[in-house]
């Protein structure tokens, strides 16, 4: 590594940023050091991995782990990697196991990372090897829970979850009270999106609402064109709910506001945003009032958020009850997951919608993030140019901004989102203590 | 009514080519009219996937969506549409799953290759399981379902149907 401290300080101004931020591999590696695995990633939901033994296979960074249930029933996340030779001991991105066996020497472990077994163990008499000596079991990752939602990091030191997520930390709240028996759980499989771009072009994306009506005009045309052909009177659909508003009107965006806080997490949306006048779906309010009375429901509903990004890992939508799940590969090589969440108590056709507007918007298929993903690639061919040096995200910088309890809330249409990301970026890619004397 | 005879496999392997030919000249608009009002395109997501409404799928459109889609992809201002689209779509072991008589409609299957030039030219390879109506004049598709041998994987933009 040769890029210093004071190096990557020139990378990025108040209201701009150098370009190579999406295009150098060497900080490509060192965010994936100083970000992805020195702070809190979002690994899954905890019905995901509902029985004990229940385990799915990640990645926090460049690092395999494995998120598990085991025989207590406490949800663990352990590095992936056998103690022995360092195989992975979890092979399958999920599964059920009693316990981890490598499947090359065959040291076995619980599914709390305890190692058990160990074939032919007369050879390591005399050795250093002791099968009691914690040195010898899966190391296990720090990770927490908030609600359900279960994070882990790599980093010991730092905050507790709750305090990274501080008041953005609201938008989960939003979702799970969406539920008329106030839970969730992830149901319907997995959308697998690869964007051949850095992961930061699609998290800049979450919170433009500059673009819309530009990259997306083209849909918002589509619906009305299909609209036109249709006999008069012909009532609206809830694809055309869904698809239409990302042709919205500037106005519309600087509306909806959004808000940010400290470690670059965001959310567009307040009481309005393109979710808030979806058609009503049969049986969902009734359920609610039964749940939460009418006036507790009206001031549930009336949370109409876009994207909440919890940065850099997981962004989700509480209105619609969808997530994704940010995986970068490699600088110009990006992982979407896109996971549904049911809302317990609610109708079917809640879930319905949610699988609708999960694959009219996040699909490989879809005319938006289609018409996204060729904007980013794009973007990574644009920037080779040199043109110029920097990418700008200058717009509104220091106007129609008010503090709104620990976050900051601005015009739906500034680029304060941008702003506060790359000064989350820049703290974590310079707070490093240390290794840098070395 | 009488019953009707059961098609002979080169009436059911040229509803596939009519089928497969539009996709590949573009003709969205005469491709879409193959369907039934209640037609179905179906991409599932997962192996053995029985649900298009409980689980999520790669495509799961309506003749609605089909629409927008055809009004989308000749949009000039649609970026992701500006790169021409080509392809060219094989059907091969055409066999008929299900027939019945009474009613006259069927159910086919057929595997594919579809191999698309966008951008970069990407193999698509399944089977796709065609359920027809007949009309009484002509078979109509209620749905074309597309089961990809990758269907799970991390795919780039599936700019059209398969």
């Amino acid at each position: 590594m040769t890029k210093t401290i004071e190096d990557i300080k020139k990378l990025v101004e108040p209201d701009r940023i150098h370009r190579s931020l999406y295009s150098d591999p060497e900080l490509f590696a060192l965010e994936q050091e100083r970000i992805f695995e020195s702070t809190w990633v979002y690994m899954g939901h905890e019905s995901q991995v509902k029985e004990n033994g229940d385990y799915m296979t990640l990645n926090i960074g460049r690092k395999p782990v494995i998120m598990v249930r085991g025989r207590d029933g406490n949800i663990n996340v352990l590095h992936n990697q056998c103690t022995h030779r360092g195989a992975k001991v979890a092979g399958k991105k999920c599964g059920n196991a009693r316990a981890f066996r490598c499947c090359y020497h065959g040291w076995t472990f619980k599914t709390d990372g305890t190692l058990i077994g160990v074939p032919h163990k007369g050879g390591y008499e005399e050795t250093h090897f002791d099968i009691k000596d914690p040195k010898f079991s899966l190391k296990v990752v720090r990770s927490q829970s908030y609600r359900g939602f279960i994070f882990a990091n790599l980093s010991s030191k730092g905050a507790d979850l709750k305090e990274f997520l501080g008041d953005a930390a609201s938008s989960i709240d939003n979702m799970i009270e969406r539920s008329p028996g106030g839970d969730l759980e992830i149901t319907g499989g997995v959308l697998r999106y690869r964007h051949n771009c850095n992961w930061k072009f699609f998290v800049d994306n979450l919170n433009d609402t500059m673009h819309p009506m530009v990259t997306h005009q083209s849909v918002g045309d589509a619906c009305q064109s299909y609209i036109d052909e249709l006999p008069k009177d012909t009532p609206p659909t809830r694809e055309m709910d869904i698809v239409a508003p990302f042709g919205s009107s500037y106005e519309n965006f600087d509306m909806m506001g959004v808000s940010v806080g400290p470690k670059g997490h965001a959310f567009t949306g307040g009481t309005d945003s393109i979710h808030s006048n979806y058609m009503e779906v049969d049986g969902y309010i009734e359920a609610m009032h039964k749940s939460y009375g009418e006036e507790k429901t009206k001031e549930i509903l009336c949370v109409n958020r876009h994207n909440t990004i919890y940065y850099p890992s997981l962004t989700i939508k509480g209105a619609i009850q969808s997530i994704r799940i940010i995986r970068p590969i490699s600088v110009n090589e990006t992982e979407i997951e896109t996971w549904t969440f049911r809302l317990k108590g609610a109708p079917d056709d809640m879930l319905h919608r949610t699988m609708l507007y999960s694959r009219l918007i996040n699909s490989p298929s879809s005319m938006v993030g289609s018409d996204d993903l060729e904007a980013y690639t794009r973007l990574s061919e644009g920037l080779m140019s040199g043109g110029s040096e920097w990418v700008d995200m200058s717009r509104f910088i220091g106007r129609e901004e008010r503090p709104d309890g620990n976050m900051t809330r601005a015009i739906g249409t500034s680029d304060i989102s941008l702003r506060n990301q790359y000064a989350a970026w820049l703290g974590y890619m310079t707070d490093v203590p240390q290794q840098e004397e070395l | 009514m009488s019953d009707k005879n059961c098609p002979t496999t080169s009436e059911i392997t040229a509803l596939i080519n009519r089928e497969t030919e539009l996709l590949d000249d573009k003709k969205l608009a005469e491709w879409i009219a193959l369907f039934s009002e209640k037609g179905t395109y179906w991409m599932p997501v997962a192996i053995d996937q029985a649900d298009p409404l409980n689980h999520i799928s790669i495509f799961y459109d309506d003749v609605l969506m089909m629409n927008v889609r055809k009004h989308n992809l000749k949009h000039a201002r649609a970026p992701s549409k500006e790169v021409e689209i080509r392809s060219s779509r094989l059907t091969g072991n055409i066999r008929l799953l299900d027939f019945d008589a009474k009613t006259g409609n069927m159910t086919v299957k057929c595997n594919f290759q579809a191999v698309l030039y966008y951008n970069e030219q990407t193999l698509f390879a399944g089977q796709y399981i065609y359920k027809f109506i007949w009309t009484g004049e002509k078979y109509l598709i209620e749905q074309k379902k597309v089961n990809l041998i990758n269907c799970d994987a991390s795919h780039g933009t599936i700019i059209t149907y398969i």
